[in-house]
């Protein structure tokens, strides 16, 4: 074969050389994973890392905790996020532009945040807490299920909310009248007309709320220390069996990569046929409500935002507060913990700076490629990329960082113990959310303007940088905040793979929280949100970016 | 300028015939026409021959060079696509001029030709626009401008006019063929509008499923069709089945045909055909109308079926005494009688009617 053919190149050659490196980097670290955990200590093939977890009533009850979390959890998320969508969609109340900062608040505030500004507020040393116990009554305690399914739900429900919305926005309104044409009710029309359409995008969304419980490392080890959870087990394994043989932890790795595959399963074959396509007609006007009502939905909506919003005003308080040890003086204003970890332990801030911004590059990259090649050149090599980039999305940051740790801890590439391991970890978990962004965008640039360059004289591989790339130029922009953004505030991931000396800052925040010094974490949870914050108002500005138009 | 050969070029896309065997010849500075309806191929050949579809077999040549594997960027072409293909981040001057600095051309010479070429169109006063500020007919007028400037051997147009509002396009069609002409530069044109295909042409190519059903001039597309397929894409004639009586064997012989219990007058329209499976093609507008009792010569009787007013004709539907139905338009200025549903009528056929196979 000749590669330098005008069929095989360029594209075919850099589908080949993507597909390798999507295979070296996400097939066969899952391998290793995979094989890892059918074999003993000798080597041999063997179900014992199975059994021992069949037997383990520890982690029978993890396994069983973690379904209940996630079902408890989807459930509030789709009572809170759909009526909230419908609210925004059909009705016009005062203040309700407000809901526009929804979705940029659940992507700039990280879920380590959310858990140790909620720790601060009902913790077992809270402000609520402590003022409540003052006039006498005993909150029950956050640390447990009533902390787990409360800060989930306030990270997750922005999904339904915003997958509901779409669905919403998109419904043609002139369905419902053709329903009241017909002669039902308004109500019956909604249950008869409308529901049925809105359900396969609620329960698309509830299942990746669900896979995403069940995936959560960050809040489930902050808030859950009594509650045995299978991503915080799956961990501690990690840890425990560090220079041992790794079949525990693989066998752990494995279920929970299998309940994300079953749900995953499920929402292709049963969820996605039921998705209708409907010609996109006009949307039904919002209706205006009257003033008890409007107060009504003015004051739902307000305090909803409200609780999403208070874990980035509090950081902030907490971070220019006076401590002394484990004790937030508030009102007490002082820059002491912000002067300290500037002063005394800077390293999380320059090292989360840096592998952001080199796994943002790579990753955004690699996504415009791999994306450009997926949407404009299809054939069955593509078709096998598409696959394997979104493979990603089913293993969550923990199982993805022991299946690197384990794949590059020895032969003839060593990564684990150095800073590329965590660039590598980041840009293979961003991958898929980039993508993502970017195929939409190239889906919407018809083909002839590519065709066109061409047709003018310039070579395909040109065309590509003189046409396509200008053209991408507000997605490429967005899919680099949003892999800066989630990447800088990663967690789960880094903290199985990070070695001494390559913290980074949702590390230290852990680490502070765990020391009980939530001064000096709020510290650098508000240097963490600065450093969200900059591009995204930059990108904003400098390049009029619509970073979170919801299509 | 070229002319361009097509030898015997097959595609197929999995598995699906598209282009079966084709050959084509358009002479140098032709305006050569491929119409048919979607599906026919005509998009198909135009791709091959700006060579975003590899061909299957056959050869591609622009005057005497082989084609056939040169890649689309060194073919020289110029191409006018249907949704225009402006590069929506580049102004109306980049955008024309951007063939002109892919041939490293000097940047003065860019610019006095890229003045020329929107002074040809009309838009000196908006080069400095972005596509999506401009009129569908302004930006269909830099599509043409970007892909004249670079003086290609062939100009390929794909329905260019197929998104404008029906004003906007006969307007254009002078655009196009004012430029054209001009730069004298062989066209070829690709439309579903048999009026656009008929207004414009120098020559027509009709396609049907991936052959050439005819050639021939607007002229003799119009007035000759060979078979029923052309007769019915080109001013969609009545085709009606009728059985031959006698037949003299000479093309535009004379032919005697029986047609709703009447024997009537017509020519052969075709060198041979099956004579036991004969249609006959009559134009809408080339039939009349008489009251039932007339005596008129070469007549069948029927009655009207429906009635259409359109201002400046009426067309009636009329069924003819055994079965079949046939279209009739008289024009607004023929001061003709008015008829009604139901009412009795005598359809006259002209003598030059043809019968050709089906």
């Amino acid at each position: 074969m000749n590669f330098f053919k005008p069929k095989w190149w360029p594209w075919g050659v850099l589908t080949v050389i993507s597909l390798i490196v999507l295979a070296f980097f996400v097939l066969y670290p899952l391998g290793v994973l995979f094989g890892n955990s059918v074999r003993d200590e000798s080597g041999a093939l063997s179900l014992a890392g199975f059994a021992q977890l069949v037997d383990n009533s520890m982690f029978l009850e993890a396994f069983r905790n973690t379904l209940v979390l996630g079902v408890s959890v989807t459930t509030l998320a789709v009572l809170i996020g759909a009526p909230l969508a419908y609210m925004v969609a059909r009705y016009e109340f005062p203040m309700k532009n407000l809901v526009a900062i929804l979705p940029v608040v659940t992507i700039v505030i990280p879920e380590v945040i959310v858990g140790q500004s909620w720790l601060l507020i009902l913790g077992n040393n809270g402000l609520l807490t402590n003022f409540m116990e003052r006039i006498g009554i005993e909150l029950p305690s956050f640390y447990g299920w009533t902390g787990l399914i409360f800060s989930m739900t306030l990270v997750y429900y922005t999904y339904i909310y915003l997958g509901v919305l779409a669905a919403l926005r998109g419904f043609d309104g002139q369905l419902e009248e053709a329903g009241l044409s017909l002669g039902t009710s308004p109500l019956t029309t909604k249950l008869r007309v409308l529901a049925p359409l809105m359900l396969p995008a609620v329960a698309v969304n509830a299942l990746v709320v669900f896979s995403l419980v069940v995936g959560n490392f960050v809040l489930a080890t902050l808030l859950g220390s009594r509650v045995p959870l299978l991503s915080v087990m799956t961990y501690n394994e990690f840890v425990n069996e560090m220079g041992g043989s790794p079949l525990l932890q693989s066998a752990m790795s494995v279920v929970s990569i299998s309940i994300v595959g079953i749900v995953l399963f499920l929402q292709k074959r049963v969820v996605e046929r039921k998705l209708y396509t409907m010609t996109p007609g006009r949307a039904p006007q919002a209706a205006r409500v009257r003033s008890g009502a409007a107060a009504l939905f003015t004051g739902c909506v307000g305090f909803i935002i409200f609780l999403s919003m208070l874990p980035l005003i509090i950081v902030f308080v907490a971070a220019f507060t006076e401590t002394s040890g484990p004790v937030m003086r508030w009102g007490v204003w002082s820059v002491t913990n912000l002067v300290r970890i500037f002063r005394s332990a800077p390293e999380p801030v320059f090292n989360s700076l840096i592998f952001a911004s080199i796994a943002t590059l790579i990753g955004v990259v690699f996504a415009v490629l791999t994306s450009y090649l997926i949407i404009k050149k299809r054939n069955r090599l593509t078709h096998l990329l598409d696959y394997i980039v979104i493979m990603p999305l089913t293993i969550s940051g923990t199982v993805m960082g022991i299946a690197l740790v384990q794949t590059f801890n020895t032969g003839w590439l060593v990564l684990a113990g150095t800073g590329s391991i965590m660039v590598l970890c980041y840009a293979v978990r961003r991958l898929p959310f980039a993508v993502r962004n970017a195929s939409s965008t190239l889906f919407n640039i018809p083909d002839s303007i590519e065709e066109a360059s061409i047709s003018l004289g310039v070579s395909p591989l040109m065309s590509f940088f003189k046409v396509v790339l200008p053209v991408m130029k507000a997605s490429i922009v967005s899919a680099a905040i949003l892999m800066w953004v989630t990447t800088i505030a990663e967690l789960a991931a880094t903290i199985v793979v990070y070695t001494g000396g390559l913290e980074t800052m949702p590390i230290a925040i852990f680490r502070q929280i765990d020391g009980g010094r939530l001064g000096l974490a709020s510290a650098y949870g508000a240097a963490m949100i600065t450093v969200i914050l900059a591009p995204i108002i930059a990108a904003v500005k400098l390049f009029r970016v619509n970073l979170f138009s919801n299509q | 300028m070229a002319s361009i050969s097509i030898e015997g070029v097959k595609k197929e896309f999995s598995g699906n015939k598209v282009l079966e065997d084709l050959s084509l010849h358009i002479p140098d500075g032709a305006f050569y026409t491929l119409l048919g309806p979607s599906g026919c191929g005509k998009t198909t050949l135009l791709r091959c021959i700006a060579g975003f579809h590899e061909t299957d077999a056959g050869r591609l040549l622009f005057d005497q060079d082989d084609m056939t594997r040169v890649p689309t960027h060194r073919r020289d072409i110029g191409m006018v696509f249907q949704d225009y293909a402006l590069f929506p981040d580049k102004t109306v001057f980049d955008n024309v001029a951007y063939g002109l600095r892919a041939r490293a051309v000097a940047k003065a010479e860019i610019g006095q030709r890229v003045g020329q070429a929107l002074a040809s169109v009309g838009l000196t006063t908006l080069a400095e626009r972005y596509p999506a500020q401009m009129s569908g007919g302004q930006r269909q007028r830099v599509a043409l401008a970007r892909a004249l400037v670079i003086r290609p051997r062939v100009l390929l147009m794909d329905e260019p006019l197929s998104n404008l509002d029906a004003k906007m396009r006969t307007q254009m069609r002078d655009v196009i063929l004012d430029l054209v002409q001009e730069a004298h530069i062989t066209t070829v044109f690709v439309t579903h509008d048999q009026e656009e295909a008929l207004a414009m042409s120098d020559k027509i190519a009709i396609m049907d499923r991936g052959r050439i059903a005819q050639i021939g001039t607007p002229e003799e597309l119009y007035g000759a069709p060979v078979n029923a397929y052309v007769a019915d894409f080109i001013g969609s004639a009545n085709i009606i089945p009728v059985t031959i009586e006698s037949a003299d064997p000479a093309l535009s012989g004379d032919v005697r045909y029986r047609l709703g219990g009447r024997l009537l007058k017509g020519v052969r329209g075709q060198a041979r055909f099956d004579e036991n499976n004969a249609i006959l093609v009559a134009r809408p507008e080339e039939l009349a109308l008489t009251v039932a009792d007339s005596a008129a010569a070469n007549a069948v009787s029927g009655s009207v079926v429906r009635r259409q007013y359109l201002g400046f004709k009426t067309t009636y539907r009329v069924r003819l005494q055994d079965g079949p139905e046939i279209r009739v338009d008289l024009s607004a200025g023929g001061r003709s009688i008015d008829f009604h549903p139901g009412d009795s009528v005598r359809v006259l056929l002209p003598e030059q009617s043809r019968i050709i196979g089906a």
